[in-house]
């Protein structure tokens, strides 16, 4: 069943892409762009000087994020003179992760590569990336190298949580915040993205098995405009790495997850009502209500989980997204004919050049 | 007006009366509305929907019919409430302005032109009634449950209750109604992105009767403020609302227990014959199964995300190709910046 849903989005997307009349390009720069009037030309200039001698054919996707200055005005003149321009407007505001996943979903390209609309990532890096690609790997992210940010505030935060976000999904990246990242299209179109969670890509994805190398990228300080983050955003990062963990790990098998959430308290359940049967039976003075109180709270919610379990195998077997059919992405993609490297035993892959 | 069907290409206007619970007599009403579309000047249709069982509005319609009038009346097999009896309207609607209008006397049918002729420079145009009757004690409470509606929603309207609404045909496109949702459609609206303004309407003297609220109609208020803090805030992230709510009653109880343990360990105080031992462990417990509940809203959301977007696009722009020649776009170096001119190089393969 789920395989007749895939090959149904496949030919949808197949059907579109027939359906325009240009061929489809071989990569797509997809930058999400909010309130960056002042970036955008010479943005866009920069993409295009890096990527004139790339040896292939490219287009670019912007979006712009709902922005209250000219900045789709700016990328509407630009478009009219390059056909490669492809603009994507929001309504109004909506956020980084939506408007990443708006402009991967009307990219066309076979490789799609993201960076952020303020300048700070430099397009020339895209080449770097691009060859890790053909190298056969399926995540290429950058890291910053000699990062040019507050220390404090943007900093220190990012490296505690890079080292959490590493450890929690078991996908080591140095720098989960950097927005140069390279994916093939297949994969990155077939993951989910919602909320924020652009800054998990990598971990997401990691439910199709991806190989990902990780590259060093130049950064530059913020010449125009203002950052848009704060450190308000340290809890919702925690509670989307608690999202991301159980989502790739468990969800294909709730009711386990669930149950084994549930075990302790059966134990706790057992011991305390055990001991007051005990009690019960050889010595009436020795019996705790309060104990027996506890038991029996804990046999409830112990069942009441078991149950959650079960109404969340439901949600699933009902639910369109399923592990199996990652599986059948990741295999299609290991049969591309550039695989030259081996496939790396760890989960990612650091390059130095 | 033109028996023949609009054209939503044309500006026109299709009219939408929800025919529920309350109503007044629909003839007269029917003039008065029809009276001031007309006065828009706008080709123009009237669709009723009357929602469920209602003998006395079906009867009025089908004379009304009998005797030549011009509109299209839709009876639904049951009462669904006012947001369905809108979309099943929507959905025999031909006009490019879709209007609705209570089915009962609310506001002056003259102030129509102004609600339709708001549309000009907003997407949306929501009613509210000015000058408003009502006691002291009336104004409190509508401008207590305004407060905490805007407070919620982080909008900005002043009568949410008024059921004159006039909005383009995109707008009810986008949307998807249901239960008692009429009432929030201008945040819903605003939500999805379109601009959204509100018009000063008189109100009609014949809804300027005392009403006496009941308590189910403030438990109804609550709950349909509730539902549309949870549908405005966590929707997309359930884990965000129930894990705090699940974190912050665990720790509660952990906390408890963490002191009894050390009455015991320490003060040699009996933990079985301690009650507060029962508050600790229901703490936990419930947090636990908030927590669960976050995990579930999540898998919903996870395996259903595919199919509902984040995001709304207004458009996509891409101009076709300008350049003429069989040079594949590849082998264009293009100038810095605007390149209006295009300097055709040999492909870097050739070079290198």
């Amino acid at each position: 069943m789920t395989g007749a849903k895939v090959t149904t989005t496949l030919s949808d997307t197949a059907a579109a892409v027939a359906a325009d009349p240009t061929p489809r390009p071989r990569l797509s720069v997809i930058v999400p762009l909010y309130n960056e009037q002042e970036s955008i030309r010479p943005l866009y200039a920069a993409i295009v000087q890096a990527l004139g001698d790339i040896g292939c054919t490219f287009e670019m996707v912007f979006v712009d994020d709902g922005s209250r200055d000219d900045t789709a005005e700016i990328a509407r003149q630009i478009a009219r003179f390059d056909s490669r321009l492809r603009l994507v407007k929001f309504r109004r505001n909506y956020g980084q992760t939506p408007a990443m996943a708006a402009g991967i979903e009307h990219a066309r390209g076979e490789i799609l590569v993201t960076m952020d609309g303020d300048l700070q990532n430099d397009p020339a890096d895209i080449k770097l990336l691009l060859e890790q690609i053909e190298a056969g790997y399926d995540i290429v992210v950058g890291w910053r190298h000699n990062r040019q940010d507050k220390l404090v505030t943007r900093k220190i935060p990012s490296r505690i949580a890079n080292v959490l976000i590493g450890k929690v999904t078991g996908v080591p990246i140095r720098d989960n915040g950097c927005s140069l990242k390279a994916f093939r299209a297949d994969l990155i179109k077939s993951i989910p993205l919602y909320s924020e969670m652009h800054r998990f890509i990598p971990a997401m994805a990691s439910i199709a098995g991806p190989r990902v190398a990780q590259i060093r990228v130049r950064h530059h300080a913020r010449r125009y405009g203002q950052s848009k983050y704060g450190l308000s955003r340290i809890y919702k990062v925690l509670l989307d790495l608690m999202v991301i963990k159980t989502v790739t790990t468990f969800a294909s098998r709730p009711l386990r997850w669930f149950a084994l959430l549930s075990v302790p308290l059966f134990l706790c359940a057992f011991v305390m009502l055990a001991h007051t049967f005990v009690s019960l039976v050889t010595d009436r003075s020795a019996l705790s209500l309060p104990l027996a109180g506890t038991g029996i709270i804990f046999l409830a919610s112990a069942t009441i989980l078991l149950c959650s379990g079960a109404l969340a195998e439901l949600i699933y077997s009902r639910g369109d997204i399923r592990d199996n059919e990652f599986f059948r992405l990741t295999q299609t993609i290991q049969r591309h004919p550039s695989d030259k490297r081996k496939a790396p035993t760890e989960p990612v892959t650091t390059i130095t050049s | 007006m033109s028996t023949q069907p609009l054209n939503p290409s044309l500006p026109s206007i299709s009219v939408i009366v929800p025919v529920c619970g309350r109503r007044s007599e629909l003839r007269s009403l029917y003039t008065q509305y029809k009276a001031g579309v007309d006065a828009v000047g706008l080709p123009f249709e009237f669709i009723f929907v009357i929602d469920g069982d209602r003998t006395d509005a079906l009867q009025t319609l089908e004379s009304m019919l009998h005797e030549g009038e011009d509109l299209t009346v839709i009876s639904l097999t049951r009462s669904f409430g006012e947001a369905a009896a809108l979309m099943a309207g929507f959905e025999r609607a031909s006009g490019s302005v879709i209007l609705t209008l209570p089915a009962y006397y609310q506001i002056e049918a003259q102030d129509i032109p102004k609600l339709v002729a708001a549309l000009g420079s907003s997407d949306m145009a929501i009613g509210y009634r000015s000058p408003r009757y009502g006691n002291m004690l009336d104004r409190m409470r509508r401008s207590a449950y305004h407060g905490l509606v805007n407070f919620v929603t982080g909008s900005r309207l002043q009568d949410i209750g008024c059921g004159a609404r006039a909005m383009r045909r995109q707008v009810f496109e986008e949307m998807d109604l249901y239960g008692d949702q009429h009432r929030f459609m201008a945040i819903l609206a605003a939500r999805l992105g379109f601009r959204v303004s509100e018009v000063a309407m008189r109100q009609s003297p014949q809804d300027r009767l005392h009403r006496v609220y009941r308590p189910k109609e403030y438990a109804h208020y609550v709950l349909d403020l509730f539902s549309i803090f949870f549908l405005t805030r966590f929707t997309k992230r359930p884990l965000r609302f129930f894990g705090m709510l699940g974190a912050a009653t665990f720790g509660l109880g952990a906390a408890v227990i963490a002191f009894l343990s050390v009455q015991r360990l320490f003060f040699d105080e009996k933990l079985a014959d301690r009650p507060a031992l029962l508050l600790g462990a229901l703490l936990v417990v419930l947090g636990m199964q908030v927590f669960a509940l976050g995990l579930l809203g999540e898998l919903i959301i996870f395996t259903h995300a595919r199919g509902m977007k984040d995001y709304r696009v207004q458009e996509v722009i891409q101009y076709p190709e300008t350049v003429t020649s069989s040079v594949e776009v590849t082998d264009v170096e293009p100038a810095e910046g605007r390149n209006n001119e295009i300097r055709h190089t040999a492909p870097p393969a050739m070079t290198a």
